[in-house]
């Protein structure tokens, strides 16, 4: 069996003939799933051919994770036929990399040794081993950290090290499963282009689910699954065109009155969806001309400024968005009961006096600082992003503010009060929502929100109204008795977040409340996160979408312990030096590898179908751009030059900070 | 009613609440809490008895007389000896002891008969193995004790010594058991009650709850108490049913007052759970924590004298046995279950408990406060 493996992967070509003919690796047909009562996976149907990177995406609870689980041996299907490599998956398993979204190494062991100890495992000859090794630490950018304790590396070397794992026995397909949550963009990026060159280069099978569906975009096939079932599977181009929408890119400064008075028509008339994007508004319309003059019109009519408006073809994100409006599983926005009037006077009469402030926070683990003179300043009614890589020291620096964790110095003021940070007047005032397990997963939904109610003291009459539209919020209703640890991530995340706030709380922390919760329901996120802001609560919040940063008021930019960057949106944009060009090639991995080749590999990065480039000297660099590209024979369907958007920024400048310091991972 | 309504109205009681949600879900906790202990109870109060029985006993007899006959009669009457085999010399004898065949050798020689009828003393040999210490203490004392009053008996003029006339009290069938069921059950009470609170504590920190906990306007008090009253109910449970299995099964007397057992039990509990609660806030994570415990809880048992004597440690032990929680209670539950002692007598153990209690729960909510950083 070994032996067969080893030698089956040495040469693919010689593998189970009847496998080469029909040339699927993977091969579900009428697929289900019941857990008790529930079913998960209803009737799905898919094929994926060798060397394809297919994706899944769908909302939380569409049943993506059991499809994977059932893919990947772990658990068997209700009914349905699943072949992988013409095997059962159980059997296939030999053959089968799996990575979940949890971490799945051993934290006390060294890369190394987590390495040596997964080819134990998968009996990988020892001469095969420190080769692949070797090689694929390299391709991860890891060769030089061997003996540092997995513990020790930040969220996105986890994921990069647990990806080696699993290719250290060179399986032919690969299962990943939602595997660049919590990880930052800088890593993600790093992660995808590994993933492309594996399928390419070395015809490994990829099945991946993502909440990113920047990411998606870069997926051979993508299957777009809901409620237990796959109701569209194609190209990214050709589910954009199925949607038979186009789109326009509003650019404006007034974007919430805009997309007011936008999302109103949109009931009527030819705009059928409206999405705000960071500083621009995504609107979609049924034909471009009409929907232009629309837009235009309707801003004459509610003396907005007149806006720029580009076409453009529709993202992955618009048609996951519109198909699920059409399947009516959008979460419904309700207003938030309030019953304290929010916290004008605050905002009002205390200009001067910051809710979150800290002076030279410093931290010290061991001879290792994990924060260096951070300075925050955050006032009521304003919304303050902290951003930066895995192990920048966000979380770190956040314990801090919050009390959570002593300071080896520097001076911390919250809500007004100095010395004691943990008395229990002060924390009434306070919602927090940690990175993960806020919630009791032993317990009910409705038990936990009962408790979190209770313990911060909700009066009693209030609760059930509060707790009612945290669940009508999640889109619970009916299932409020579901043990927690049930629920899938993206819904706990959204439970745990209406835990945090039923208390209406003066101050808001939030460490990375949006990660792996679907497009749908972040964008009903940050609408309530704008709403409580506007009521006059000061939140700090961490994300790794960048174009939900852009809904902050402020932003600080950290990188190794230290603040490089601070500003709003605009100013952090602006000041970049360089210019930022958009590329779009009919082969965008081709044309990303080929560019590495040339500049620093940092100044290249692939967004959807698109490349941005940073270039220092636009007029001498463009032309030089397009020749190179054309040398290599690759059509460019457009070159122009782009505005920085927050995402090229921080890429920008973590990477600039890193090169000119190198990047210490944080001891969690 | 009023009272009640702010007992309801408080953080308190919604932690409460969680907790015992929590426990209810866990089947397997309430499982721990009445399997084992039963188990323990059974096992302990069976198998641990210190009485010996049916030793092995090869005999020697060159006299051959009635008179060395009944000898061997009189050690073997009350089942403590046991006739195994008669080699014929005391070489084969001897061997036989050596690979431990037997465990006790008696040689009559062939004078027995007849120095005992010219009124000289006769003598017998006997051989112990004493691989196992114990044992051959015990079976030395017992053949020297009946030898004795087998010549007593045939001279009771030449040997009127002091007679003594022992009247046991308390437990007059020196039943083993009844010693050491109470003995056992605070054993199974301290197990029981440290190892269940470090588990819920432990488990917060584990998924990251405590965090969150920790962020709310709960003090540590409110969560520490919310912790206790839960499980001190269980225990309380656990503690009936110990008493129940005892007097059902051992028929263990129960002669003292049931209230103030319980409360005593009551007090120990605290003190089980503050070991509990402090093993768990300076643990990292579950498998820390049950190392730890078995660091912590083996001594503890050891030198409470719930097993073995205090009475035959070392005397550095014994003093130092004065500061385990453990020694007090088992103390208590022996005087209150078989002599019905009252408080009058059972006061310093009371203090001493009442102090552990408070200070391992004040340490421990200390420590609570204080462990995430």
């Amino acid at each position: 069996m070994i032996q067969k493996t080893v030698a089956s992967s040495a040469i693919p070509e010689a593998r189970d003939p009847s496998l080469a003919s029909l040339d699927d690796v993977i091969r579900v047909v009428g697929l289900h799933k019941h857990y008790d009562r529930v079913a998960a996976v209803r009737g799905v149907d898919f094929a994926v051919k060798r060397g394809e990177v297919f994706g899944l995406i769908g909302p939380d609870g569409a049943g993506k994770t059991t499809t994977f689980h059932i893919l990947g041996g772990v658990m068997e299907a209700t009914t349905g036929d699943v072949k992988v490599l013409g095997q059962p998956p159980r059997d296939a398993r030999l053959m089968i990399g799996y990575l979940t979204q949890q971490f799945s190494l051993y934290l006390d062991l060294s890369i190394d040794e987590n390495l040596r100890y997964v080819s134990g495992l998968r009996q990988v000859p020892d001469r095969q081993f420190s080769e692949r090794r070797e090689k694929y630490l390299r391709l991860m950018n890891l060769e030089n950290f061997g003996d540092r304790l997995a513990g020790e590396l930040s969220g996105g070397m986890k994921q990069k090290l647990a990806l080696c794992c699993a290719l250290i026995s060179q399986p032919q397909v690969l299962l990943l499963d939602e595997p660049t949550t919590g990880v930052d963009p800088v890593s993600r990026r790093e992660f995808w282009d590994v993933l492309a060159a594996l399928a390419s280069e070395e015809g490994v099978t990829i099945v991946v689910a993502t909440p990113y569906l920047d990411e998606a975009e870069r997926c051979n096939r993508i299957g777009l699954m809901y409620d237990g079932q796959i109701q569209q599977i194609g190209t990214p181009a050709e589910l954009r065109n199925s949607l038979g929408l186009y789109r326009l890119e509003v650019h404006t400064l007034q974007l919430q009155a805009a997309e007011q008075v936008l999302t109103e028509a949109s009931e009527s008339g030819s705009i059928a969806d409206v999405q705000t994007f960071g500083d621009r508004l995504d609107v979609l319309v049924n034909d471009p001309q009409i929907g232009e003059a629309e837009v235009r019109e309707l801003f004459q009519q509610h003396h907005l400024q007149a806006a720029t408006i580009d076409l453009a073809e529709p993202t992955l994100e618009n048609v996951f968005v519109t198909r699920l409006r059409q399947q009516g599983s959008a979460p419904q926005s309700l207003a938030f009961p309030r019953s304290r009037g929010g916290n004008r006077d605050v905002t009002k009469n205390s200009s001067s006096d910051f809710a979150i402030y800290s002076h030279n926070l410093n931290r010290n683990f061991g001879s290792f600082q994990a924060v260096k003179n951070v300075n925050v300043e955050v006032r009521y009614g304003e919304i303050f992003g902290l951003l930066g890589a895995n192990g920048a020291g966000k979380t770190t620096t956040i314990k801090m503010l919050c009390g959570l964790l002593p300071e080896s110095s520097g001076d911390i003021s919250l809500g007004g009060e100095r010395g004691n940070l943990r008395s229990s007047e002060l924390r009434r005032r306070i919602g927090y929502m940690s990175q993960k397990f806020t919630l009791y997963d032993d317990l009910t939904i409705l038990q936990n929100l009962e408790f979190y109610s209770g313990i911060y003291g909700v009066p009693r009459r209030l609760r059930r109204e509060k707790i009612d539209w945290v669940i009508a919020t999640c889109g619970l209703e009916g299932r409020e008795t579901l043990i927690t640890g049930q629920l899938p991530g993206g819904w706990k995340q959204r439970v745990a977040f209406g835990a945090s706030v039923m208390h209406e709380p003066d101050i808001l922390f939030l460490d990375e409340p949006t990660s792996g919760v679907d497009p749908l329901a972040r964008r009903q996120f940050w609408k309530l996160i704008n709403d409580f802001a506007r009521n006059g609560t000061a939140i700090l919040v961490t994300t790794h979408y960048l174009e939900e940063a852009e809904q902050c008021n402020r932003m600080s930019f950290m990188v190794a312990g230290e603040i490089v960057t601070e500003g709003s949106p605009s100013q952090i944009k602006a000041s970049q030096p360089g210019q930022l060009i958009e590329v779009i090639t009919d082969q965008t991995q081709a044309a990303s590898n080929l560019l590495k080749q040339q500049m620093e590999s940092w100044r290249v990065s692939i967004f959807a179908d698109r490349l941005h480039v940073v270039v220092d000297d636009p007029d001498r660099d463009i032309p030089n751009l397009r020749s190179r590209l054309d040398a290599a024979n690759l059509t460019v369907h457009s070159l122009r030059p782009i505005p920085f958007s927050l995402e090229d920024a921080f890429i920008g400048v973590v990477q600039r900070s890193a090169h000119a310091t190198p990047k210490e991972p944080q001891p969690s | 009613m009023k009272p009640l309504r702010r007992l309801i109205e408080s953080r308190f009681w919604v932690l409460t609440v969680k907790e015992i949600g929590q426990i209810l879900r866990n089947k397997q906790l309430i499982f721990l809490l009445v399997f084992p202990p039963t188990v323990q109870l059974l096992i302990f109060g069976l198998a641990l008895n210190p009485d010996v029985q049916n030793l092995k006993l090869g005999v020697v007899d060159y006299s051959n007389t009635p008179m060395s006959r009944e000898l061997v009669s009189a050690l073997t009457a009350n089942g403590v000896f046991q006739v195994d085999r008669a080699p014929p010399n005391e070489q084969i004898l001897g061997e036989q002891v050596r690979r431990g065949e037997v465990t006790t050798g008696l040689v009559i020689p062939p004078t027995f008969n007849r120095d005992l009828k010219s009124d000289h003393s006769a003598e017998v040999q006997v051989l112990i193995d004493a691989v196992d210490a114990n044992t051959a203490g015990i079976a030395s004392g017992y053949a020297a004790q009946i030898i004795n009053q087998f010549s007593q008996k045939l001279a009771p003029q030449s040997s009127a010594a002091i007679e003594t006339q022992a009247t046991i009290l308390y437990n007059p069938g020196l039943v083993s058991s009844w010693f050491i069921v109470p003995g056992v059950l605070g054993l199974v009470l301290n197990l029981g009650s440290s190892l269940v609170s470090t588990a819920t504590v432990v488990r917060e920190k584990d998924t990251g709850t405590l965090e969150q906990l920790l962020m709310t306007p709960a003090a540590a008090w409110e969560i520490i108490l919310a912790k206790v009253v839960p499980l001190f109910v269980l225990l309380l449970g656990e503690v009936m049913l110990a008493v129940t299995v005892a007097t059902l099964v051992f028929h263990v007397p129960f002669r003292g007052n049931f209230f103030l057992f319980m409360g005593f039990s009551g007090l120990y509990i605290c003190v089980g759970i503050g070991i509990g609660f402090l093993l768990a806030t300076i643990s990292r994570s579950q498998q820390q924590a049950i190392l730890t415990s078995f660091f912590i809880n083996l001594p503890l048992i050891q030198l409470s004298g719930a097993i073995a004597p205090i009475e035959s440690m070392p005397r550095f032990f014994q003093i130092l046995s004065l500061f385990n929680p453990l020694r007090h209670y088992v103390k208590i539950a022996r005087s209150l279950l078989l002599k019905g002692s009252g408080l009058d007598v059972l006061y310093p153990e009371a203090l001493a408990l009442t102090a552990f209690a408070i200070a391992l729960l004040a340490i421990s909510t200390y420590k609570f406060r204080t462990q995430l950083s």
